[in-house]
């Protein structure tokens, strides 16, 4: 079988969710399949400039072909056709000018694509919003899988996505709640679909002891890991957390790891470590008592299922529905609403370390059973050998024609967020 | 996937994060989910957009109203003259120079073409004026929602304050009494102890009163004190038939109020008429003290 592998951005230092995701599994698939990654030659998500040379490269051992992108994105007019798109009645021209304007607007990637068909059996495409997913999978709608990778972003209810999700062969979510809500918006539950996560490499060696040596951390603590900024919620934790620490006789400490583009406060229980390697963070989530993820938006946190995978628990925010969902069904964390319960949350982790550790057990056996990479890598395979079996007859929504001129530029379609409001929400009860 | 509902037996998130929210409820008297402040809003919505009843569907209407786009038109100052027919289209723009010898069609073009702005930006206006109403709206029942719950945690900090004065009344009465029962009476056989270690008492063999030695007094209050001695002879002779010898002489705790509240010696006081539950009743249990203890609402 060969694959096409077609992402925005694509390398080995390149550290986006999406992207990370989509190297992970593609090194994965490689053992499978005849594997070839197509991409831009950006490395940069906000500019898209051309930073890495076009052509034929190799990553990891899998063969990568890097297309340039027309020009950079334009903050400005992106921002401006977003409100227009997100927030007012708008038109079919502007939702695709708003996609373009989006980028990575790589017409040579699709030209390949379309002028390739024939030699890949399927083409994956990652992140539906980005131009390459939607013109990517139009090209070749009968090899087309996506993975969405969609979080509750009013990107969801742009009208041009709706063919994109239903006319696919088929589509790898990463969480039930990500399902939903793409159901919700595209109604595409009868095309065949998995959820598969990702999953971890996790070090054979781990010392909790080195990281409490090294760092000098001493009694019990809670960690965070990646980027400290309020788009992570990490506001919200500092506030929370002063709560706690203020109302407790013995809190727990809190170590935060990665970089902070916001000031840290100014806490003797607060330790911020920077940027720490690989060895350090599992080592750190390893001697930890509890991880805390305070993010809103989550398509999967690969890291709480790295906590749970070295039998720790996690304390999330419930505000998102992914986090509290795989918090439900793993059995294995709990959640916070408001300041309130994440103190007494903390606490609970404080008081009861053995039903603390029982909740990291059932952690490990969830993350065991479900986001191991041999199940993960079947997960994939199978559906592939599937969509072999089955052949579509018809070239589905995403084949038939945009509006013409005049009805393209008719100001009737509503507002992205509008839509969003009207789609699921909460976590999924059902795998 | 496979089955996600992995349960063990000794943890269950669900049971967990129901606990911590009874404890909330305990502690912060009564809460309120963010989907049931919304419901409240809304019940608030609702009585404030229709306060006499007189029209049962104006929230659904203001809601629809205010969220559902409203449809506009664009105006150019080539509207007027366009058509969907290329030839008419043609000739209209041929014969334009003569229709602008009657009349001059650009200040109509540019009123409409204002007008059109003026539509979209209404629209935009009731939708941003539903929202912060709606917002307005929440954010009133939350604030009276926290309203509620601060009266309710100063009505408990009042009463914790009322029982702490109310114990603090208590003692000091206690040490008051306890000087002064020890400016009326001699150290006694069975209470040597206890006078010894109550806080204002004199050095043993003197007065609070005078310092002098309790001998003096005696010989000073004369056939007072020869009765009182009498008195708890035979007192003790009828007493002791049912108690275990040496009992009198059980040491007491310093202060009265600690050993009420420790609770840890119940019943072996060696409680005379004269010394013993009408003394230490007041800091055991001050009256009207009914109220739980600071530390009883913590456990509930």
């Amino acid at each position: 079988m060969r694959l096409a592998i077609v992402v925005q951005r694509y390398g080995p230092t390149i550290a986006g969710g999406a992207e990370l995701h989509a190297r992970h599994v593609t090194e994965h698939l490689s053992g499978f399949a005849e594997v070839e990654v197509l991409t831009s030659c950006a490395r940069d998500y906000v500019t898209w400039r051309n930073e890495l040379p076009p052509g034929r490269d190799v990553v990891n051992g899998v063969p990568v072909r890097r297309f340039p992108v027309r020009r950079p994105r334009s903050v400005e007019r992106f921002a401006r056709l977003s409100a227009t798109v997100f927030h007012e009645t708008h038109s079919v021209a502007d939702e695709l000018a708003w996609l373009d304007a989006e980028g990575p607007t790589s017409p040579k990637l699709i030209e390949y694509i379309r002028s390739n068909r024939a030699t890949y059996d399927f083409f994956l495409f990652w992140s539906f919003r980005y131009y390459q997913a939607y013109h990517g999978a139009k090209a070749v709608a009968d090899r087309a899988v996506l993975v969405p990778t969609a979080e509750r972003e009013p990107a969801i209810g742009v009208s041009l996505f709706k063919p994109l999700l239903s006319g696919v062969r088929g589509v790898i979510y990463l969480t039930p709640e990500e399902r939903d809500l793409v159901n919700g918006a595209s109604g595409n539950g009868g095309i065949p679909s998995i959820v598969a996560g990702s999953g971890s490499e996790i070090p054979a060696r781990i010392e909790p002891g080195r990281f409490r040596q090294k760092y000098g951390i001493q009694g019990p603590f809670a960690i965070y890991v990646g980027r400290i900024d309020r788009n992570k919620g990490c506001d919200e934790l500092f506030e929370y957390f002063g709560q706690y620490a203020t109302g407790e006789r013995n809190p727990l400490q809190l170590v935060l790891c990665g970089n902070s583009i916001l000031p840290i406060p100014d806490d003797p229980r607060i330790r911020h470590l920077g940027f720490v390697s690989d060895e350090d963070k599992f080592d750190g989530i390893a001697a930890s008592d509890v991880l805390i993820m305070p993010s809103y938006y989550e398509s999967l946190s690969i890291v709480a299922l790295e906590a749970w995978a070295l039998g720790k628990p996690v304390l999330a925010n419930a505000k998102c529905d992914v986090l509290k969902g795989q918090c439900l069904r793993s059995n294995a964390g709990l959640f916070y609403q408001n300041a309130d319960e994440f103190c007494e949350a903390l606490s609970w982790f404080e008081r009861l370390p053995d039903q603390a550790r029982a909740l990291g057990a059932t952690g490990r056996a969830y993350f065991t059973r479900h986001y191991a990479w041999p199940v993960v890598e079947k997960q994939y395979v199978d559906l592939l050998d599937r969509l072999t079996r089955e052949k579509r007859v018809g070239g589905g929504p995403l084949s038939d024609p945009l509006p013409g001129w005049w009805e393209r530029r008719k100001r009737t379609l509503p507002p992205a967020e509008y839509v969003l409001e009207t789609l699921p929400k909460g976590p999924s009860r059902r795998s | 996937m496979a089955d996600f509902n992995i349960r063990s037996d000794s943890v269950n998130v669900e049971q967990i994060m129901q606990q911590i929210r009874a404890r909330i409820r305990e502690k912060r008297g009564v809460d309120y989910t963010e989907q049931q402040i919304r419901e409240l809003a809304a019940a608030n919505f609702e009585r404030f957009l229709d306060p006499q009843g007189a029209r049962p569907g104006l929230l659904e209407r203001f809601r629809q109203d205010g969220t559902s786009p409203i449809e506009n038109y664009s105006f150019e100052d080539t509207t007027l003259f366009e058509s969907h027919r290329a030839p008419l289209r043609w000739i209209r723009r041929l014969l334009r120079p003569i229709l602008k010898l009657f009349f001059n069609p650009n200040p109509l073009a540019h009123v409409l073409h204002m007008q059109a702005g003026i539509n979209a930006r209404h629209a935009h206006y009731t939708e941003l004026s539903y929202e912060l109403l709606h917002n307005l709206v929440l954010e009133t029942t939350r604030l009276g929602v926290e309203v509620k719950n601060l009266k309710m945690r100063v009505e408990s900090m009042s009463s914790r304050f009322d029982f702490a004065e109310r114990r603090g009344r208590a003692i000091e009465s206690l040490v008051h009494r306890r000087s002064e029962s020890a400016v009326e009476e001699p150290p006694a056989r069975g209470r040597t102890n206890r006078a010894q270690a109550a806080p204002a008492q004199p050095p043993p063999g003197q007065t609070a009163a005078t310092g002098q030695p309790a001998a003096v007094r005696d010989t000073d209050q004369g056939g007072s004190a020869e009765a009182r001695r009498r008195r708890r002879r035979r007192r003790g002779r009828r007493s002791g038939a049912g108690r275990v010898p040496g009992e009198g002489s059980q040491p007491v705790p310093a202060d009265g109020a600690d050993a009420g509240d420790d609770g840890s010696q119940p019943g072996t006081d060696d409680r005379t008429p004269e010394t013993g539950g009408g003394r230490d009743g007041p800091a055991d249990k001050p009256a009207g003290t009914d109220t739980p203890t600071p530390s009883d609402r913590e456990g509930q």
